[in-house]
């Protein structure tokens, strides 16, 4: 875990004003921003996608939900699965410049959604790169894959 | 009177804004490359553009009744256009709509087991 990772503290009715207010202003900002770029003549769009194994900290199932939900909700990020078992997030990014800008932009809206939604945030590290994960021979059953 | 006269206005202010985030939305689908960008830019963007209409038209007609209709309807329309847009691109991935050449880096490529890009 970096040293400038966003940790929530305060009472939780704090966290969860502020994680709203922040979470508003972050989704104005990206609308703008994919806005504008879907106008932009072809050639100078800034668009550089890529698909990022994401470390996450969430616990429970309405944890999980509700951050793929906030991820995709932002214009310009989009949750395509995730991995429990793993501890990842799958997150399809509009315009990721490196893998840490994407890794650092969800794992501090996680850490302010968990700050909201805990009543303790509690330990909230993670690593910043994820463990490739291997297909592995024997798939459950019902796995399609 | 007043304050019913700047409602109204700003009520109209934001229909006008959600009719130019759906339009500038569906200028999207034709510009995007691939599933994937016009899910994440697109899908989500066409429910900022209903939500601010619902909240425009709340503000032209305000009741208390018609304020817990908007705000039902609003997270209701939020949490399906998330859940929708995950939905296609999860589907989408699956059945083997490669990303567009510009996309980078692509971790999930990895847990594939036939790895369909070589």
């Amino acid at each position: 875990m970096s040293a400038d990772t966003f940790h929530p503290r305060g009472p939780w009715i704090w966290r969860i004003i502020t994680f709203l207010f922040w979470y508003a202003k972050e989704f104005i900002l990206a609308n703008t921003r994919v806005s504008l770029d879907v106008l932009r003549p072809k050639g100078r769009q800034k668009m550089s996608p890529a698909i990022i194994a994401v470390p996450a900290a969430s616990e429970s199932d309405a944890e999980w939900t509700m951050i793929s939900n906030f991820i995709t909700l932002t214009p310009g990020t989009l949750t395509l699965t995730i991995s429990r078992e793993h501890k990842i997030l799958y997150v399809h990014g509009m315009f990721v410049d490196s893998r840490e800008a994407l890794v650092a932009e969800i794992q501090e809206m996680e850490n302010r959604m968990l700050g909201a939604m805990r009543r303790k945030p509690g330990d909230l590290s993670r690593p910043v790169e994820a463990p490739v994960v291997e297909p592995v021979d024997d798939p459950e059953a019902g796995d399609i894959q | 009177m007043e304050i019913y006269e700047i409602a109204h206005a700003a009520g109209l202010v934001l229909v006008f804004v959600g009719i130019l985030t759906i339009i500038i939305a569906g200028i999207g689908l034709f510009r995007l490359p691939d599933l994937y960008l016009r899910a994440s830019a697109v899908g989500t963007s066409a429910g900022l553009g209903v939500a601010a209409i619902v909240a425009g038209v709340l503000l032209m007609d305000f009741s208390w009744l018609n304020l817990i209709k908007a705000i039902v309807a609003i997270i209701a329309q939020l949490l399906t256009s998330a859940v929708g847009s995950m939905a296609i691109a999860r589907s989408g991935y699956l059945n083997y709509s490669l990303p567009a050449e510009i996309t980078h880096t692509d971790d999930l490529m990895k847990t594939r087991r036939d790895n369909f890009s070589k």
